[in-house]
């Protein structure tokens, strides 16, 4: 029989070594966190061996999307399950003005002269540039020039649409209004454009199914990043990448450090190795066709653009104004589109 | 927690208030997608049970050997992830999908049928999907009906319709019950399938939880829509409980 004493120094011993870890991660680890699915497996493959090679140091990858990670730090007050951020746009300002950054001393980061000016600020320090454009199954569909015509046949009829809940299909939007006389701050016209059109639309799709529906032909004009048509041509299928009349979008992928972060130098170190040439250039290479920012890292011919220096002329967005739109927004598609 | 969530007028939760309950329910969009997602619930229930309570009855005739076939099959669903059976919905119900492309080679029609992003689409795919939350109960409550009841309204003249309708249904009433609650409770919130199959002009109670919690931070709108979809689903589960009641209770006095 277990004596009350007995029962409770196992207890004890029990809860103790649930602290072990803890002691572990305080020595030579960094918890980050990261995008679910080809992120996740990217920087499992290339950044953890390469931060173990290079400092020793472990990478413990938390995948969650950029909204969760906004959340969970926000919800945890000061004491973030997690050092590292990795943040699109809209994210990175709302975690700006609710206090979720620790500013960043570039001295640290040996990475940042290699990368062009624009990447790196007070905040973070861009890892990863997205380019937003149309793609269209070549086979189906003659290539668009732009985003007026997917609002004309024979593009119209196959067009999958997406809302305002992710980046691109944010910023998509946005660029769709713009065409018919809207701005970053008023979408108005594209939906009004798009109510005119929404019977003849192939489909109307959460972004994460998009590939999938996609690839089963249920639509064949969409708008996507260069990642995703890389990938999806990776698998075979036929699509190809068009750069809009009016210019494709680039926005950027921020690493942050978390305030109050158990791990601040191993966070340093991570960021550094994310920024430098190996990881960036092995991050450039199929499955993972990420858009590297390092200036030594030849750019996949893929691309829409010759050097880093042309995306400069890309059209970006001022997060600062679309985030406090973004829930009416999100709100209108809803009612417009709602059958 | 919920509940106290929902009383915020802001979306930094500080000032209490009734505002996101007013706004919620001052907009008559609300209603529809309320409605909507009930409805949704009813369909999926009826076609479940349609298709499902014939297999059942299959089930029960059927040898041992086949029993245990049919249940691997009707259990095979729960063994797959939700993700992966709702994607394969999309292999099989778009536009180069399996129906269409059969229905196509067979001339039965020239232009591919808009199954998916519909909400025949997707009701077909939940029916699917949550058949083995119907089955499972029905069948546990069935089996342990006495087979001699069934030869006794035979010997008293009583043809298989009459039985069925008189003596099966009303016997295997509890099992039903429980199964379309589960169907119900489970097809309302079923936010993966309804979202990827379905697509995002079909709005229902979960989407807008999602977008309001995850998307634009509007923690107590959020927590307003969850209640809405608590009660409501509630409200329907108890009522059909209490038809299940009655009707045992029809078939015991």
């Amino acid at each position: 029989m277990f004596s009350r004493r007995h029962l409770l120094a196992g207890a004890t011993a029990l809860g103790g070594a649930s602290f072990l870890p803890s002691i572990a991660h305080a020595k030579g680890s960094v918890a980050a966190a990261i995008y679910p699915g080809t992120w996740e497996e990217a920087f499992r493959a290339i950044v953890a061996p390469a931060l173990k090679k290079k400092y020793s140091v472990d990478l413990e990858l938390q995948p969650l999307f950029a909204v969760d990670q906004v959340a969970k730090a926000k919800a945890a007050r000061g004491a973030p399950p997690f050092d590292a951020f990795v943040l699109d746009p809209g994210p990175r300002i709302t975690a700006i003005q609710d206090g979720l950054f620790d500013r960043i001393d570039l001295k640290k980061i040996t990475n940042a002269s290699k990368l062009p000016a624009g990447l790196v600020d007070e905040w973070g320090v861009g890892v990863n540039a997205q380019v937003v454009g149309i793609a269209y199954n070549p086979k189906k569909v003659p290539a668009p020039k732009g985003w007026k015509d997917l609002f004309t046949d024979p593009w119209v009829s196959r067009l999958g649409l997406t809302g305002f809940q992710t980046t691109f299909g944010t910023v998509s939007l946005i660029e769709i209004a713009k065409v018919f006389g809207g701005s970053e701050t008023n979408i108005e016209p594209a939906l009004v454009e798009l109510k005119k059109v929404l019977p003849k639309i192939a489909a109307v799709g959460q972004p994460a199914a998009m590939p999938s529906l996609f690839q089963q032909g249920q639509c064949d004009v969409m708008y996507t990043n260069t990642q995703t048509v890389a990938t999806l041509k990776g698998r075979g299928v036929d699509i190809e990448f068009v750069k809009p009349e009016t210019g494709a979008i680039t926005f950027l992928t921020t690493l942050h450090i978390a305030k109050g972060a158990t791990d601040v130098e191993n966070a340093y170190k991570y960021i550094d190795i994310v920024a430098g040439k190996e990881v960036q250039e092995a991050l450039t290479k199929p499955p993972y066709n990420f858009i590297p920012v390092n200036k030594d890292v030849p750019l996949p011919d893929y691309l829409p653009m010759k050097s880093l220096d042309e995306m400069s002329s890309f059209v970006r967005h001022d997060w600062a104004k679309i985030n406090p739109l973004r829930a009416g927004w999100i709100e209108k598609f809803n009612k417009e589109m709602a059958k | 927690m919920l509940v106290g969530v929902s009383f915020f007028n802001d979306d930094k939760i500080t000032q209490p208030g009734f505002g996101q309950w007013a706004k919620f329910l001052g907009d008559p969009f609300s209603y529809k997608v309320i409605v909507d997602t009930m409805m949704l619930g009813v369909k999926t229930v009826c076609a479940t049970v349609l298709i499902g309570y014939p297999l059942a009855l299959v089930y029960l005739d059927a040898s041992p050997r086949l029993q245990k076939v049919l249940i691997f099959i009707i259990v095979m669903p729960l063994l797959l992830s939700v993700v992966v059976r709702t994607f394969a919905w999309i292999v099989v119900l778009g536009r180069e999908g399996v129906v269409n492309t059969l229905l196509m080679q067979l001339g039965i029609i020239s232009e591919p049928l808009r199954l998916l992003q519909t909400e025949l689409g997707l009701v077909i795919s939940l029916t699917q999907i949550e058949m083995p939350l119907l089955l499972l109960p029905l069948i546990s409550v069935m089996s342990r009906l006495d087979g001699n009841l069934r030869d006794a309204s035979a010997a008293l003249g009583a043809s298989r319709w009459r039985t069925l309708f008189k003596v099966t249904v009303p016997l295997s009433m509890p099992g039903l019950v429980a199964g379309c609650l589960l169907v119900f409770a489970s097809s309302t919130t079923a936010f993966i399938s309804q979202t990827v199959i379905g697509g995002v002009r079909l709005i229902y109670l979960p989407l807008l939880i999602w977008q309001q919690s995850l998307v634009v931070f509007n923690w107590p709108f959020a927590a307003v829509v969850s209640l809405t979809l608590l009660v409501s689903v509630l409200t329907v589960v108890s009522a059909l409980s209490y038809l299940g009641r009655r009707s045992g209770g029809y078939v015991h006095g």
